[in-house]
């Protein structure tokens, strides 16, 4: 892998997050608490985050559910193409966090990491194909201006060879990180690894 | 396949089963069904801490702030049938300011978090904890607004294909 790209307070290094709010501890948790973290991923009763919202299991088992749906189910679009809009959506908002996370996933698919340089310093415009540059474009407007999102849209999407399930996925994908990152960025904070060095220190 | 009495998102689009699109969303069943199970936890009378009525008029303020018209007359609806105070609906649609100093907060603290999340801080989580909030309730009210940051993207993008197919 190459050197993590570091651009304008976005990353591709792993960070780590801290909670704002204490979290549900493994050992006393209740059996619909582990239910819904084991439906999350096999590290999600190591994950802060995912411990601070096992506070609510029913509300993160279904979240869970519609993630990994959204993320992993196979055919339609390519699942790197789901985590560039993801990335972008995150980018957007602001959440690095969740950016360093599926840029990283992005450069694992894709074996590249062009476009997430060319996200991380503006979202508007990047892309490396044309069919890049329109699921970034879509991505941003879906985040940022819903309500302004029209037929025309979904016209410049097909033009550059999206089927409809391709495009579901895509508005599936950008949603749901509308929802992570809102959670991310307001029930704690990202810690770099050098200011976590410093702590120890 | 699952065929869920009432799927919100269908209502609010709204896509009958004879439309090309509910087929394409049920390529995705699991979504769909997550999706309106997410939405029966959030309003689930079983989460402590905040009443129906406070997360339906948080959703109706939510929407209004991200003019998400095709989901609105829903929460409106829901509200009227659980008896809420008509004067409070009427104020939190107009996004006209309420009495009540909790609602307030709550409201405020939904209409940042969903036009400008990267405001969100440590301040705003610990003044909700002060307001008597616990930390399940405030976790269930973070995972309410955001979830409808979700609701609201999906309903447009399928608004928008639904558009281009009727165009065509």
């Amino acid at each position: 892998m190459t050197a993590p790209i570091r651009i304008k307070g976005f990353t591709t290094e792993v960070l780590k997050w801290k909670p704002w709010l204490d979290t549900v501890n493994v050992d006393t948790a209740t059996p619909a608490q582990l239910a819904a973290l084991d439906e999350m991923s096999p590290q999600a009763r190591t994950s802060p985050y995912f411990l601070v919202l096992a506070h609510q299991p029913e509300i993160l088992l279904q979240r869970s559910i519609a993630f990994n749906a959204i993320m992993f189910a196979p055919g339609g679009m390519p699942r790197a193409e789901r985590e560039l809009g993801a990335t972008v959506e995150s980018r957007v908002n602001g959440c690095v966090y969740c950016a360093s996370v599926h840029a990283q996933r992005f450069e694992q698919l894709a074996r590249r990491n062009d476009v997430i340089s060319q996200v991380f310093e503006e979202p508007e415009g990047a892309g490396t194909t044309e069919r890049e540059k329109a699921i970034v474009e879509f991505s941003i407007r879906l985040g940022a201006e819903p309500d302004k999102v029209t037929a025309d849209d979904m016209r410049k999407l097909k033009d550059v060879g999206l089927g409809e399930l391709e495009i579901l996925d895509l508005i599936h994908s950008v949603a749901i990180f509308a929802w992570a990152n809102r959670l991310m960025l307001n029930l704690g904070e990202p810690v770099f690894p050098e200011a976590e060095a410093s702590d120890a220190s | 396949m699952t065929s869920t009495p009432h799927d919100v998102i269908d209502a609010a689009i709204p896509l009958a089963p004879d439309h090309p699109l509910w087929a394409l969303r049920r390529q995705r069943d699991k979504v769909v069904a997550a999706t309106q199970g997410s939405y029966d936890a959030m309003f689930s009378p079983a989460v402590e801490g905040l009443s129906v009525s406070e997360r339906l008029l948080v959703a109706l303020h939510a929407c209004r702030v991200s003019k998400a018209d095709s989901l609105a007359p829903h929460y409106r609806d829901r509200l009227a049938a659980e008896g809420a105070d008509g004067d409070v609906i009427a104020a939190v649609d107009a996004g006209q300011p309420v009495a009540d100093a909790r609602l307030r907060a709550v409201l405020a603290f939904t209409g940042k978090l969903i036009e400008r999340p990267i405001e969100g801080d440590k301040a705003a989580v610990q003044s909700l904890a002060a307001s008597g909030l616990s930390t399940p309730a405030i976790v269930a009210m973070s995972q309410l607004i955001a979830f409808l940051s979700y609701q609201i993207r999906v309903a447009a993008g399928l608004k928008a294909l639904v558009a281009v197919e009727a165009a065509a």
